[in-house]
């Protein structure tokens, strides 16, 4: 109990913005994962019959251009750009965080070298290399985890070594190792615990990026692949309707804004949350 | 200095080795026979004679070693010969060039455009920070990172370019075709820009050189007009390098919906039509330029501030 409310309490002390966020979010995540019981509707059933249909009566949001429940579409074809997002930014987090971090416990040549490889990914747009893996290996959820993550590691086995070399001198992980504790033991123990909020911060601060790209993969034709779809898919299909239907374009367009945003202003809360903690351990004003 | 760059044009060598390296195993690397890929790029989906096929694969020498292979591509590669693309059979080199250059124009005009709001606007926030207009300009600019350019270009195409017939909708002809997507494509950039340039003015602003400035009776925007902005743009530039390096190929969707012929849209045509002299040569171009122009943001951010030297240690 005492968990729940100290959570309670911490979110309480939080930003308007990471408040919101955290609603918003939490809703759009809620209507994913419920998407079965919130639609009446199968989201790849065609009724030719309802054709580019408004909104109204048993259609909240009216059809798409085969007669397809827009809504149904709209809750389905959100899991896979959220799954995608998530789980890339999982593995990310993970590799990066654990390179990071011992780079900059272990330094020397092999700290450079890493560091140098950060330098050449960091700046490759995602989309290029998931282009390019897919035009060897095809198209895939595969695929677009493997790309996306290739390049995500690097900005947070940066932020990882940064917090590595800013404790490294602290007295306490120098009295780890004058009593002898190894070298694996000072990274868990100390090193990451140090780095989770700054880290945890820069996870959500990237994911509406990353939810941006799968979009944009999809809306290219290479990301997710019929029947399935989702909200770049969407989009796509919409392009030549737009005139005709505008709700085709947008509900799928604010979709993405919705979560992305939501997303980025916990991470934004995240980022204010872990400096003002990291000054009042420091006493820094 | 000189041993700074040395540093870097090793690394500059080694990199682009092994990425040449890699850009030459695509091939290899799927499941597909190259000499086959080459035939069947050419004669759509016709029975491969196999007898074709041979002679196409001695001819090109894909019968030889790998490695013996791998240094006769680099030779022709060395002297600026990246082979013809399966599907134009031009050559590649001439047509990632004219491509460079229109991403190159296109990404140019975006973070410019981008650079020149953000610097106003990032300064006035760190100015009022903490008060309204600064939580304004934060909350604009996380808007700004969540549009998709892939539902934003449409949305601006139907209303310039369909429903007021202002702009052109798609194409590269001049001025007029450049202002939609380099509009979509400023956004991004633009709320990074402005947040470092935030972060980096409130920085300034505690400075002692301000607070000396001020103390001469310059007034605030004197002193941060005459002071305070050639120490506050470092860091913008060095983001502004990183989205140029990225922008050079990175803008695919931009560049496929506004029909541009820029690298984004050589590379994803060259993906669908699996045109893989095509994908070697833009692997290699791209990652060349990017770490180019990331060595060349070191060098100028080391001449703008003198008092670090680029290697990283204090004078």
């Amino acid at each position: 109990m005492t968990m729940v409310t100290r959570t309670v309490r911490w979110i309480m002390r939080q930003h308007w913005t990471f408040i919101a966020g955290l609603l918003s979010g939490t809703i759009v995540a809620l209507l994913l994962i419920t998407a079965p019981v919130m639609s009446l509707h199968d989201p790849v059933a065609q009724d030719l019959s309802m054709r580019l249909q408004g909104p109204g009566g048993d259609h909240w949001l009216g059809n798409d251009q085969l007669g397809r429940d827009l809504w149904a579409r709209l809750l389905y074809g959100g899991r896979f750009s959220v799954v995608v997002a998530a789980l890339t930014l999982v593995l990310s987090v993970t590799i990066g965080t654990l390179i990071g971090a011992w780079c900059g416990r272990v330094g020397g040549a092999i700290d450079e070298f890493v560091m140098r490889v950060v330098d050449v990914l960091i700046s490759f747009p995602e989309i290029i290399v998931a282009l390019f893996l897919i035009a060897i290996i095809g198209p895939g959820f595969g695929t677009l985890v493997l790309a996306l993550t290739l390049v995500g590691w690097t900005p947070f086995a940066r932020l990882a070594r940064g917090i590595a070399l800013d404790i490294s001198a602290r007295d306490y992980i120098v009295a780890a190792e004058v009593l002898g504790c190894t070298r694996t033991f000072i990274l868990l123990r100390h090193v990451i615990p140090n780095a989770l909020r700054p880290i945890s911060a820069m996870t959500f601060l990237r994911f509406g990026h990353k939810l941006i790209t799968v979009g944009a993969l999809s809306y290219l034709g290479l990301g997710i692949q019929p029947p399935d779809s989702d909200w770049g898919a969407m989009l796509a299909d919409a392009r030549q309707f737009a005139v005709r239907q505008p709700l085709l374009v947008f509900a799928p367009g604010i979709a993405i804004m919705v979560t992305a945003l939501s997303v980025t202003l916990m991470g934004q809360g995240l980022e204010i949350d872990a400096d003002r903690s990291r000054r009042l351990r420091t006493g820094e004003s | 200095m000189e041993r700074f760059l040395l540093k870097r044009a090793i690394v500059l060598v080694v990199t682009l080795t092994l990425v040449s390296f890699l850009a030459f195993l695509v091939p290899w690397l799927g499941d597909t026979d190259p000499a086959r890929a080459i035939i069947r790029s050419r004669v759509a989906d016709l029975a491969l004679d196999s007898a074709a096929v041979e002679a196409l694969r001695i001819r090109l020498g894909l019968d030889q070693p790998l490695l013996h292979q791998f240094f006769a591509w680099l030779g022709r590669v060395f002297q600026g010969d990246l082979g013809l693309s399966f599907t134009s059979r031009l050559p590649v080199a001439d047509q990632i060039l004219r491509a460079i250059g229109v991403s190159a124009t296109l990404a140019l005009s975006a973070l410019l455009l981008a650079l020149a709001i953000a610097l106003p606007v990032g300064t006035l926030a760190a100015v009022h920070q903490g008060r309204r207009f600064d939580g304004i300009v934060t909350f604009i600019a996380q808007g700004f990172v969540s549009i998709p350019e892939y539902w934003l270009a449409p949305v601006l195409v139907l209303l310039f370019a369909v429903e007021l017939g202002w702009l052109p909708s798609a194409g590269w002809s001049g001025f007029e075709t450049l202002i939609l997507p380099a509009a979509v494509l400023c956004l991004r950039p633009l709320a990074y820009f402005s947040q470092v340039m935030r972060a980096s003015m409130i920085d300034v602003l505690h400075a002692n050189y301000i607070l000396a400035a001020r103390s001469r009776g310059l007034g605030l925007a004197g002193a941060l007009v005459r002071h305070g902005l050639r120490n506050g743009i470092q860091p913008v530039l060095t983001v502004f390098a990183l989205w140029l390096a990225g922008l050079l190929g990175g803008s695919v969707v931009v560049e496929v919906i506004f029909a541009i012929p820029g690298m984004g849209r050589l590379i994803y045509s060259a993906v669908i039509n699996n045109d893989m002299p095509m994908l070697q040569g833009s692997i290699i171009c791209i990652v060349g330029l990017a770490i180019i122009i990331n060595t060349a943001a070191d060098v100028l951010y080391g001449v703008l501030n003198p008092t670090v030297t680029v290697s990283g240690d204090a004078r």
